[in-house]
């Protein structure tokens, strides 16, 4: 994950969410849950961008939808234990936040926040077709 | 101009950091708030700590809180100035503000046309804190482009 395609993404997640009419908050972190670039649309409400954020550092450190973390607090499933951890204050299972996958890679993840959570997971997703869709010009190779 | 939008949040951290690349050449993380303090825009570039993407944001809203930049909250906290700027309580900053205070030069509050606090924006990330190579510079680069 550089800038330079966060950029990109953040652009194509802004345009999308106002054709959605919505306002929202969209983080873009990088492999390892770091952030990389924010962005809280005009009028999105403040804590939006945090919880933004969290959404995509769950998704990124789980490798997974962060809707999907949820599972690993059922006391039945291996690896109960979840919310005894310590987890940087920044766990959340509120669906929202998808990992970018490049082949077997996974260069980031994204999170939105402002709608529902069903248009925030619709607007990662749509957003990550998009960006799969313009590969060509995107230049993944040059993340590394 | 009343507030600050994303797309004018997007203009000043280009600007920032254009200035971080080519003249500070250092990578750091910009970040701007708007007069709430809430964060509007943040961007790391390539190369720039991790952790700097954070004190980018406390440095910003910093400067709105206080209406000033950051730089100035900084002579507070400097040894050598205690007795002679605000009596001897200004350490008494430290860990103010539920831990968000950053009084880190690299802050810089926005005004508008009635000298409003509007926003501000924040830099983290540049080593060096003398001259056209500080975070101050690379914040004030894209208050500049603001009123371009």
């Amino acid at each position: 994950m550089n800038l330079k395609l966060a950029k990109t993404i953040l652009s194509i997640a802004v345009s999308n969410a106002k054709e959605m009419e919505r306002v929202c908050s969209i983080a873009l972190v990088n492999e390892n849950g770091w952030l990389v670039a924010l962005y809280r649309m005009d009028g999105a409400p403040i804590p939006t961008a945090e919880i933004a954020r969290d959404k995509a550092w769950t998704a990124a450190v789980f490798r997974r939808p962060s809707s999907e973390v949820s599972a690993y607090g059922d006391p039945r499933a291996q690896g109960f234990g979840l919310n005894a951890q310590n987890w940087n204050d920044r766990l959340t299972i509120i669906p929202g936040g998808i990992p970018i996958w490049d082949g077997d890679l996974m260069i980031g993840a994204i999170g939105c926040c402002g709608a529902t959570p069903e248009e925030d997971v619709f607007l990662c997703q749509k957003i990550i077709e998009e960006i799969r869709s313009g590969q060509d010009n995107l230049n993944f190779k040059e993340v590394g | 101009m009343k507030e600050l939008t994303l797309e004018l949040a997007l203009k000043m951290i280009e600007a920032a950091e254009r200035w971080a690349r080519d003249i500070a050449e250092s990578p750091c993380s910009i970040a701007v708030v708007d007069k709430a303090g809430a964060v509007i825009a943040v961007h790391r570039m390539d190369g720039a700590g991790m952790a700097t993407t954070d004190i980018a944001i406390e440095k910003a809203w910093t400067a709105v809180a206080f209406k000033m930049p950051t730089l100035m909250g900084s002579r507070w906290l400097d040894p050598r100035n205690i007795g002679k700027l605000l009596g001897d309580h200004a350490m008494g900053m430290i860990g103010r503000g539920k831990g968000r205070l950053c009084f880190i030069p690299g802050g810089i509050p926005v005004t508008d046309e009635e000298n409003e606090v509007i926003g501000a924006i924040g830099c983290s990330g540049v080593p060096s804190g003398v001259g056209d190579i500080s975070d101050t510079s690379v914040s004030q680069a894209g208050v500049t482009a603001l009123y371009e």
